[in-house]
């Protein structure tokens, strides 16, 4: 009995050191579980629209783009807010151009960007506010989509759609699901130094649960299976009437 | 109390052995090299510098009457040649579900990605020895890259890790790299994700359900300890009276 007594000692005095970790664990990894990723991605804040470009609607060809922007790089023509256009590339930095009459639409102005993130955006709420980041993104945007425009609807998860300044495109979808799971990520792999998930606190907690664990599994081996071995053969003693 | 005891006695029963699978999965990915868990063990990145003439590139609008209706047609470069790729169906990622046709941009012409020209396309970011053991069209799922969920060529190579490069059938897009670091690494994501299924996914029923049950052993536990240190349960014994 005295090897389950120290098992039990060996599991009380860890867990009361580690054991708040287990239950930041279990929190954080059943919120990430629990909410569909793809939701929390923001897919469901978006229409994904399958718009077709009308190929009579195509006034100004590529040949007269080349000869306006001889460097374009990746041409793509398509549709913003459901009008041909063409987006391409010249070093850096990305363009937007009618394709109907070849008037330049980039860099957005605030009212186009609005425009655009209603396009993008599926749910019913109404524009906030917008803003327009140069430099410096929030933790929710990477630098790489910069410079974008923010703009924010009065909805469930106070959602905000990012439209390229540029390009004219989607490049963020976020909600209050996507930042609390961000925050939760960082709880569960300990990432509390904003390094990664190679970090050493992470590294001696996961040490020490193993052996917490292991010691868990033990006590549940004796005082959940080998113990109801006992309780029959005690019940066995008592039917004789000796105990 | 008894009953945070009794919660917590009977989540671990059903919860134990996971419990040590996730921490130790856990542990792994805190020490693996993550470069070699990438598969990219033999990836470099193609900084090809391509000459076309631009002059002979065909107009989209004229390419786009000779298909069914597009979303975009976007101009790309594959080997040396520029491409454009037409896009019927889009996917709110490229990784989900599309339709695509693939045009010569001086000619015209439909294009198909073969095995042959899936095998250049492998070999153009592959830096490892360069003898191709088998090359296979994979439909979705694909066991490697779960998330892919269109027609995928893949690359295997001869080499010590058993590298496989997926090229996308429909626009001769890099997929990814595999090889056995990746795989072996997958294992444990397999384990911690509970993803036995191999979707790809950590939103399946039985994490699902194990999660829940998890909730109540770390929260009795958590009941349980400070029950255990109001009652003055945890003494030092060198300090404690005899």
């Amino acid at each position: 009995m005295s090897a389950v007594k120290n098992t039990r000692k060996l599991h009380q005095w860890l867990m009361l050191f580690i054991g708040t970790q287990f239950v930041i664990w279990s929190v954080t990894g059943a919120y990430m579980v629990f909410f569909d990723i793809d939701y929390i991605h923001g897919d469901s804040l978006v229409i994904n629209h399958q718009t077709k470009i009308n190929p009579d609607n195509i006034q100004y060809s590529l040949s007269s783009l080349q000869q306006r922007y001889p460097k374009a790089e990746r041409v793509t023509l398509s549709t913003f807010i459901n009008k041909e256009v063409y987006h391409f590339s010249v070093e850096n930095k990305k363009y937007l151009v009618s394709a109907r009459n070849g008037k330049l639409l980039s860099p957005l102005d605030e009212n186009l960007a609005i425009e655009a993130a209603k396009h993008y955006y599926s749910g019913n709420g109404t524009v906030v506010d917008v803003e327009l980041f140069i430099e410096n993104p929030p933790f929710e945007l990477s630098s790489r989509h910069l410079p974008a425009w923010r703009v924010n609807f009065d909805d469930i998860g106070a959602p905000a759609i990012y439209v390229s300044e540029q390009s004219g495109l989607l490049v963020g979808k976020r909600h209050e699901f996507w930042r609390l799971f961000d925050w939760m990520f960082r709880f569960h792999v300990m990432d509390y130094q904003d390094s990664e998930i190679e970090n050493n606190l992470l590294f001696w907690f996961a040490l020490f649960g193993i052996i917490a664990s292991i010691s868990g599994v033990v006590l549940v081996y004796f005082r959940v299976f080998k113990r109801n071995k006992k309780a029959v053969r005690f019940k066995f003693v008592n039917k004789s009437g000796i105990a | 109390m008894q009953w945070v005891r009794k919660i917590h006695k009977w989540a671990s029963v059903v919860v134990g052995i996971q419990f040590l699978l996730w921490l130790l999965s856990g542990l792994y990915f805190n020490l693996m090299d993550h470069t070699k868990a990438s598969g990219r063990t033999y990836f470099s990145h193609n900084n090809q510098m391509i000459n076309i003439d631009k002059n002979r590139l065909l107009e989209p609008k004229d390419v786009l009457t000779k298909f069914k209706p597009s979303i975009s047609i976007t101009q790309i470069y594959l080997l040396t040649e520029p491409y454009y790729v037409l896009t019927h169906k889009k996917g709110l990622y490229q990784d989900f579900e599309n339709d695509y046709s693939l045009v010569n941009a001086y000619t015209g012409d439909l294009i198909e990605i073969d095995e042959q020209f899936a095998e250049k396309l492998a070999k153009q970011s592959y830096n490892g020895p360069s003898d191709v053991r088998s090359i296979t069209l994979l439909q979705p799922p694909l066991t490697d890259i779960p998330k892919q969920k269109n027609a995928t060529w893949q690359v295997n190579f001869v080499n010590d890790i058993n590298t496989s490069v997926y090229i996308e059938v429909g626009t001769g897009r890099l997929v990814g790299y595999s090889d056995d670091n990746k795989r072996f690494a997958d294992i444990f994501f397999m384990l911690h994700f509970m993803d036995y299924g191999n979707e790809g996914s950590f939103n399946n029923i039985q994490i699902i359900l194990f999660a829940f049950f998890t909730l109540w052993l770390s929260l009795t536990g958590l009941i349980w300890t400070i029950e255990l240190g109001i009652r003055g349960q945890y003494k030092i014994k060198r300090f404690q009276r005899k």
